[in-house]
């Protein structure tokens, strides 16, 4: 077992981990934070993505002993005051979720998206981004209308 | 009282209730719930399709630090459990009988939630291990030892249905456990006698699996001092889930407690129960404290019900003028390693001929047994297979003997004039205007524009092809539901309804309908469902039932809530019951200017004393029904593809689709079921299938890096629109729209592919029709083409 300690949505936390312990495994079981989902174990639906460092990340591929002195930015954390996440807001908005299972990975994704590729997404960049986030619900029409309004939506705030 | 905003009415695409917890993470699906003090289960499941079982040694794997039992299937006969009780057909009186042409019984067997002595498929699970941890019961079942004699396996369906095939039941004559006709075999055989034109048409629908991208968990927990279940687990509905655990535990219905809540996906994958489910619960039992497990997703690809694989064999016949006369052939259904259910079967044969005229048909069906994952009705359940073949046929009917392919469907289509309309197999269409609604798919999707977009693909080295296909769905299903409506002096309302929302929004829209008929503010409704605590009956979410009859339910317990509002009203207002009028929330005695609000009814149907006794009490109603017609939403896909010769690479430039659905609750949430819907169909039309080797029955795309899942980038905004002609075999009008967007994409899209390829003589590409496919058809076409002009 090693203690692992970090900051996860602006909190100090620390837990006691198996090395084959993975990132997603702390923050749902150790830390029920259970907006992060797991779909697959393969890495290859996304819907456990969060933020490690500031990036977007497979929360099923990295070890949460990996993650000592880290900042972790969950779904759960995403609108700290309450308020939504425009990229949230965009989702509602634009009916771009059905069961929800897969829409935490798929904002958190989006929001990384934005990081990367700036306010201004064309359709063709938004689905080519999205190869490593899968939706069996939506067809991913209202999820790419979505990401598009809720990224020019992040500029103005 | 403030007036109901328009808004949230009937018609309205409002905003989801249910979005606010499912964007922040505060949704609950199956595997965020856990117990105090509650152990884990994983399954030890078989990496062999067929194989007798010898003997099970738990030996090693109980002395794995923290493993606490290892359960086998002669634990699970001991204590009593019975096999899951599988419906091989649904219950309604709408669809056809399929009976064995010789008179016998369809032959069905016990599937039991642990292999007792023989496996049927891989992964089919032979023993459970309980620890304090998902690690150490993975560490046990790893250390389990299990001693096979291995047999010969079959996993392809025309195979499987051969006399000399290697057999999955020993006590059955064959794998063939149903061989039924369908339509009249004299008239078909007549007709064929005098056509013109004969057009075949030999195909197999591939295995799919539902994918739902929540996978299956479950919680089961047991309270000794009672003798009373309770499990925790996604499903399409808890009442139903709940009937049969206390059928398998053999206890009575009220020691089961079932609790659905959010649920990440269905499509026909959650519609039956499944053995983990009666696991937890009777290791819950066996354990003294929960037991929890959670499916990972190569044991999804294993063990989900999986969808699709029918064999069909079909031929239809023509006239001079391409009038239809007649259709015939064969269906074979594969319904995996147990009797688990043959509805796709009969779901689809009886609507062979679709929404064409055709005056005689007759049919062949059979379900037969493999060694591959069971199967159960996924998305449009046996529809889009038939629907895919009836458009296959009309397009090489229209090569072979020269017709314009619109203009053939057109001359056979059924008209208005015609409904309601009884097909050769029996099923009786109530009503619409089909060609209306493919003439609006085909003027949306610009057909008559095709020929410049084709030239100008062809400019850049690209073959186009459109494609078009109509579809009618049997909407049908379990023909009861309830809802129990109660109006609360504080100001809400409470409907208890037995259906489960898998992604629908039932919250929203079934408030929608409250908000319009009670006149309450649409945000102080509450849909209350997947509690077998408080649902005392319902038949669950398919068939595309839940608004189709929700519908039919909240408005009869609405209607009753006035009705005896009106009596409470009218000593309120001091007037005679039969001269109170409600209209948007509010009681009015007519003339007098004075109103009470449907809450001030509700407070006094508490408070008032003298009231008479069926008044006394909640202001509530119950609304039970059994709604034994079918609906039958239709509509069109016009789908417009571009290939790129040398590579095979595909892509989708247009695709339009026209449903009927009667009258429209939410257009925002069927805009998005047709979306979803249309994904699905064409994630098999190009990418997915459940792939079996023939020889071993080994599961060789058993994760998402070897099952071809549809992504973003595989498609382009649909372009969807919908009509509202009211169904008159619904008493609202409305017909389901959950499906449609599957139903004819299949048919569209390898219509469109087969047009694009129609200048190398391509004639046509099996599903998945992937760049590897195309690519082969292309270069087979050039070299037979080759050779002939040599």
């Amino acid at each position: 077992m090693t203690r692992v300690s970090l900051t996860v949505n602006g909190q100090r936390v620390s837990a006691e981990v198996e090395g084959r312990t993975l990132l997603v495994q702390l923050l749902r079981e150790h830390l029920r934070l259970t907006g992060t989902h797991v779909g697959c174990d393969t890495s290859q639906c996304g819907c456990c993505t969060v933020h490690l460092n500031g990036k977007g990340v497979k929360s099923c591929t990295v070890l949460a002993a990996s993650c000592e002195g880290a900042t972790v930015t969950t779904i759960e954390g995403l609108a700290p005051e309450g308020k939504l996440h425009p990229m949230q807001e965009a989702f509602r908005e634009h009916h771009a979720l059905q069961c929800g299972f897969c829409t935490p990975g798929m904002i958190m994704s989006a929001v990384d998206m934005v990081r990367r590729k700036g306010n201004e997404l064309d359709e063709h960049t938004v689905r080519e981004q999205l190869e490593g986030n899968i939706c069996r619900c939506t067809g991913y029409h209202n999820i790419v209308k979505a990401i598009q309004a809720g990224a020019v939506a992040m500029k103005r705030t | 009282m403030a007036q109901p905003a328009r808004s949230s009415r009937i018609g309205e695409p409002v905003r989801r209730k249910e979005d606010l917890r499912l964007i922040t993470g505060a949704g609950c699906f199956s595997d965020d719930v856990s117990l105090p003090g509650q152990a884990y289960a994983v399954m030890v499941r078989s990496p062999h399709a067929h194989a007798r079982l010898r003997s099970i040694d738990a030996g090693k794997a109980l002395t794995v630090p923290g493993v606490i039992a290892v359960l086998t299937g002669h634990d699970l006969l001991a204590d009593g459990l019975k096999p899951i009780p599988h419906r091989p057909f649904s219950p309604h009186p709408a669809d056809i009988p399929l009976a064995n042409t010789d008179g016998t019984p369809m032959f069905t067997a016990p599937h039991h939630a642990l292999v007792i002595d023989k496996v049927r498929h891989v992964g089919e699970a032979l023993a459970m291990v309980i620890a304090e941890t998902i690690a150490a019961a993975k560490d046990g079942a790893e250390a389990v030892e299990v001693d096979y004699e291995l047999l010969p396996a079959v996993a392809n369906t025309a195979a499987a249905a051969r006399p000399d095939a290697p057999r999955l039941f020993e006590n059955a004559r064959s794998n063939v456990c149903l061989d039924a006709e369908a339509g009249d075999g004299k008239a078909t055989a007549a007709a064929f006698a005098c056509a013109a034109h004969v057009v075949r048409f030999e195909t197999w629908i591939p295995r799919v699996t539902g994918v739902p991208m929540e996978p299956r968990a479950a919680v089961g927990a047991y309270d000794a001092s009672i003798g009373h279940y309770t499990l925790h687990a996604g499903t399409s509905g808890a009442w139903r889930t709940k009937m049969d655990l206390a059928i398998m535990l053999g206890v009575a219905e009220d020691a089961v407690r079932v609790v659905t809540r959010d649920v990440g996906g269905h499509f026909g994958t959650r519609g039956m129960l499944y053995a983990e489910f009666a696991l937890v619960v009777w290791a819950a039992r066996r354990a003294g404290r929960p037991v929890k497990w959670t499916c990972e997703r190569h044991e999804a690809f294993a063990t989900d019900y999986q969808g699709r694989d029918l064999v069909v064999e079909a031929e239809l016949a023509l006239d001079k003028d391409g009038r239809f006369l007649a259709m015939r052939g064969s269906n074979i259904s594969n319904a995996g390693g147990h009797t688990t259910n043959f509805s796709p079967l009969r779901k689809g044969v009886e609507i062979m001929s679709t929404i064409y005229r055709v005056p005689a048909a007759h049919f062949r069906a059979r379900g037969i047994v493999s060694n591959t994952a069971p199967t159960r009705p996924y998305r449009s359940s046996g529809r889009p297979e038939v629907i895919y073949v009836m458009e296959r046929l009309i397009d090489l009917a229209a090569r072979q003997c020269g017709f314009d392919r619109v203009e053939l469907r057109r001359r056979n289509l059924v008209t208005a004039a015609e409904m309601p309309y009884t097909n050769p197999f029996g099923m009786i269409y109530d009503s619409g205007d089909y060609p209306g609604v493919m003439e609006k798919a085909l003027t949306l999707g610009d057909w008559a524009g095709f020929p410049a977009r084709r030239a100008e693909a062809r400019a850049r080295g690209k073959c186009r092809g459109i494609g078009v296909a109509n579809y009618v769905d049997t909407a049908s299903g379990v023909p009861r539901e309830r809802a129990e409506m109660t109006v609360h002096p504080d100001g809400t309302v409470d409907v208890i309804i037995g259906t489960v929302s898998t992604g629908q929004g039932h919250e929203t829209s079934f408030a929608q309908l409250v908000t319009e008929w009670l006149g309450v503010p649409f945000d102080k409704v509450r849909i209350l469902t997947g509690d077998t605590e408080f649902v005392r009956f319902g038949g669950g979410t398919h068939s595309g039932r839940g608004m189709r009859l929700a519908s039919i339910v909240i408005w009869g317990a609405s209607r009753k809530i006035i009705e005896k509002g009106k009596r409470i009203a009218a000593l309120l207002l001091e007037c005679e019951p039969g001269t109170v009028e409600f209209r948007d929330g509010l009681f009015a005695r007519p003339g007098a200017g004075r109103t009470v609000s449907l809450f001030d009814v509700a407070r006094g149907a508490r408070d008032l004393l003298d009231l008479s006794q069926d008044l006394r009490g909640p202001l509530a109603a119950i609304a039970d029904e059994t709604v034994s017609v079918a609906q039958f939403p239709y509509g069109c896909q016009v789908a417009e593809v571009e290939i790129d010769p040398e590579l095979g690479t595909l892509e989708i430039v247009r695709y339009t689709a026209v449903d009927d659905v009667g009258r429209a609750v939410n257009p925002a949430i069927i805009h998005g079921q047709v979306h979803g819907g249309i994904a699905q169909g064409v994630g098999q039309a190009l990418l997915e299938q459940c792939y079996y080797d023939p020889d071993t029955g080994q599961l060789l795309s058993g994760s998402f890096m070897d099952y071809a899942m549809p992504r973003a980038d595989n498609f382009p905004f649909f372009n969807t629109e919908y009509v509202e002609i009211p169904s008159p075999t619904h008493p609202l009008g409305m017909r389901p729209a959950g499906e449609g967007g599957t139903a004819p994409a299949l048919g569209v899209m390898i219509n469109a592919i087969a047009d694009a390829l129609s200048e190398f003589g391509v004639r046509h590409v099996e599903m998945p029709a992937t760049p590897e496919r195309i690519w082969r058809a292309i270069r087979e076409a050039r070299g037979s083409a080759g050779e002939r002009r040599r």
